[in-house]
């Protein structure tokens, strides 16, 4: 290129024509704009909107559970209360690996769940209420003024399963019980807000269906498909890196198991099953492997085999994470953990992105 | 991006290099490097998963590499001292101080408690100091820290950036300003790389005394455009900054993503054809100048775009498609461009380049 130019008399400007392979290696091919419209479509309709109803659900039924504990407090009405915690946390866990969207505007992601909280900022916060009731924060609508820190499972997990909750099980319509009812309802409210957003015809959904110039999330499939393939990926980093690692990094690293999300409750792998549940949903319904060819399906089974297998294991962990980290053999099952969430990072992010064209495994473009 | 100084050609570098260093070279790497105008350095990630550094040659052909322990960023080289540095990608916490030409052990740089670089970094004129762009994370301000190169890079102290999401840096020619691109974007690495104030973004420009970190000016963006990410700086011509940036807001938009300020004077952005900043698809990922030839290269691995603009006047000169183009640097003729599948100029090698090229002297 270079003598070309230099015939004509142009100035050399980039110095990029592809003549010359050291380790040639050969791109796959991007797939057809329908074929990935079909698997976005799936993905929208057939597992984020549900998942965000089935979380309004869940939420709107521990919005209920609170209620009537305030209302007739007894030790099996909290039993109730806590089982329906577990049950809205589980289900938040299935959708909230998608970190994109109407979910992280106006703070819904931080509001649903604070999470890490390493200075324990919420914790302070939800001791220094109950130390100090404040009706402000139990009047409707009262917290979404409020630090997020106070808004969430986070809190509630607190109220329920904190130091003096026992006292839930027997004062009627205490500030403990009314704070709790009203976090319960503001997840209700934020989960309403993500199903309305996601339902509208005209709104996200429709950014996610079609992409296009005029789209103001998406210019092309490709891109929209990347995004996708990020939820995947960032969910199975998060998995690893904040629902694991925070409490344990490895065989020779000090252990926080303080630190881990919802110890109190011991539903600590209550959300991580939900992750790992919603990864696999989500790769499934949308119908990931339809983009593959045929020498490469293969890479859908193998994801599958490393969910399936870190899901056994997370249904063997100890949920007092204390005793779990303390446990030769539950330390070689977090090892399992760890090494095999790697594994299935490197398995999305690099395997089967770049089985379809995509280097988004290398970079999201998310501010390199 | 930080190359400031004249280009170095392949006598330069083999002089420089030495005889040793040729001697480890393959036949191949060793031909090369004898047929190179000029050498550049970049981070890749190589087939088996492993991260590393090389350097090439100006066809694009890898004359050597070296391992590093997880992925690399930006570089900052001082054709003073010769040495080079990779600064981890963002929220990593190391850099590598090492000579190109393999004399003297590495250097491995450890950011302090409480701090991760954001991958980019700067030497002095003199080659003395090593300045850093890092995250204060828990007080969610951006830093520059200040590294004593003769010294084991030593760290003697900190800047404060003045800003949020601080990404590139550089240093003015002179060695007394150091200009500082905040992107303003929040990140803390509990949450990875995820972006945790896209509603709230803080982006602006500082140039700070390279003596002590005092404020010479600070630059805010305008409303409507709180939310163009200032990410990437080059130094022009007579100390022009050019500064590149990454649209957070709306796809559909089609905000300026290239600007230029010099020392006293006000931004400006370069008013650039719709068609090219909607080929670049909002997200510029690096700039650099090219003094000699009058020429500002921009990539954007997003839209698969590599741009050329007229540094006098900010008209285009050029534009090519290059899927995933990812680092530019000034050329012996024009600019160097390299890419995420592998392409380095007329060469495709079996690694994927990293976001950042150097060039070497």
């Amino acid at each position: 290129m270079l003598n070309i130019l230099r015939a004509a008399g142009l100035a050399v400007l980039f110095a990029t024509a592809p003549a010359f392979a050291q380790e040639e290696t050969l791109r796959p091919e991007i797939p057809a704009d329908a074929e990935i419209r079909t698997v976005i479509a799936k993905a929208v309709d057939d597992f984020i909107r549900p998942g965000y109803r089935d979380f309004h659900a869940a939420a709107g039924a521990l919005a209920g559970e609170m209620d009537a504990l305030c209302a007739a407090p007894s030790p099996d009405a909290l039993a109730q209360a806590k089982a329906a915690f577990a049950e809205a946390a589980l289900s938040w866990a299935r959708v909230e690996i998608v970190r994109t969207g109407p979910a992280i505007e106006d703070n819904r992601f931080e509001r649903i769940l604070f999470y890490p909280d390493r200075k324990s900022t919420g914790l302070k916060q939800v001791q220094a209420l109950l130390a100090k009731p404040d009706d402000s924060t139990t009047a409707p609508g009262g917290l979404s003024g409020k630090s997020v820190a106070m808004q969430g499972f986070g809190a509630l997990e607190f109220v329920l399963a904190g130091t003096g909750s026992e006292a839930l099980a027997t004062e009627a319509d205490g500030f403990r019980c009314r704070y709790g009812r009203a976090i319960a309802q503001n997840i209700e409210h934020i989960a309403g807000e993500l199903v309305v957003l996601w339902e509208a015809p005209d709104g996200v959904q429709q950014a996610w269906k079609e992409p296009g110039p005029g789209n103001p999330l998406f210019r092309n499939t490709q891109e929209a498909m990347t995004a996708l393939l990020g939820v995947l990926v960032h969910g199975a980093e998060m998995v690893r890196d904040q629902r694991i690692e925070t409490f344990y990094k490895g065989e020779d690293s000090q252990t926080f198991p303080r630190q881990a999300l919802f110890w109190r409750s011991g539903n600590t792998w209550t959300m991580v099953e939900g992750n790992l549940e919603g990864l696999g949903r989500l790769m499934h319904v949308s119908d990931m492997a339809a983009l593959l060819s045929e020498d490469q399906t293969s890479i859908i089974g193998s994801v599958d085999f490393v969910l399936k297998s870190m899901l056994r294991v997370t249904g063997e962990m100890n949920s007092d994470i204390e005793a779990a980290v303390s446990d030769d053999s539950q330390r070689q099952k977090l090892d399992f953990l760890l090494v095999n969430g790697r594994d299935l990072i490197g398995r999305l992010n690099d395997q089967y992105g770049g089985a379809i064209g995509l280097t988004s495994g290398f970079s999201f473009s998310d501010g390199d | 991006m930080t190359w400031r100084s004249g280009l170095i050609d392949r006598r330069g570098f083999l002089r420089a290099a030495g005889v040793a260093f040729a001697a480890t070279l393959s036949p191949r790497s060793l031909m090369a490097l004898e047929r190179a105008d000029a050498v550049y350095a970049s981070g890749f990630r190589a087939a088996d998963g492993s991260f590393g550094i090389a350097t090439v040659s100006e066809r694009g052909e890898i004359v050597d590499r070296m391992p590093l322990p997880a992925r690399a960023h930006g570089m900052a080289y001082s054709p003073v001292s010769r040495r080079a540095v990779a600064f981890a990608r963002r929220p990593g916490t190391f850099a590598m101080a090492f000579q190109p030409n393999r004399s003297g052990d590495p250097v491995m740089i450890t950011a302090p408690d409480g701090r991760h670089f954001y991958g980019h970094g700067a030497f002095s004129p003199d080659g003395h100091f090593l300045y850093t762009s890092e995250n204060d994370f828990d007080g969610n301000r951006g830093m520059i820290g200040v590294y004593d190169a003769n010294d084991d890079f030593a760290r003697i102290g900190e800047f404060d950036a003045l800003g949020i999401g601080t990404h590139d840096m550089t240093v003015s020619d002179d060695g007394r300003t150091l200009v500082v691109a905040n992107g303003g974007i929040e990140t803390h690495p509990d949450f990875g790389r995820t972006k945790l104030n896209l509603d709230r973004m803080e982006p602006s420009l500082v140039l700070l005394d390279a003596r002590d970190g005092q404020l010479i000016q600070k630059h805010t963006l305008p409303a409507t455009l709180r939310q163009l990410s200032t990410r990437h700086l080059a130094i022009g011509d007579k100390g022009k900054i050019w500064f590149a940036g990454q649209w957070e807001g709306a796809r559909n938009a089609l905000p300026p993503l290239v600007g230029r300020v010099s020392p006293g004077d006000d931004i400006g952005f370069v008013s650039l054809p719709e068609r090219i900043t909607d080929g670049l698809a909002n997200y510029v990922g690096a700039i650099a100048v090219n003094r000699r030839d009058g020429i500002v290269g921009l990539t954007s691995p997003k839209g698969g775009l590599a741009v050329s603009l007229d540094a006098r006047t900010g008209a285009v000169l050029r534009e090519e498609r290059i899927p995933d183009a990812a680092g530019v640097a000034p050329a012996g003729h024009g600019i160097a461009v390299s890419s995420y599948d592998g392409r380095f100029n007329q060469t495709r090698s079996g690694v994927a380049w990293d976001q950042h090229i150097i060039r070497l002297q």
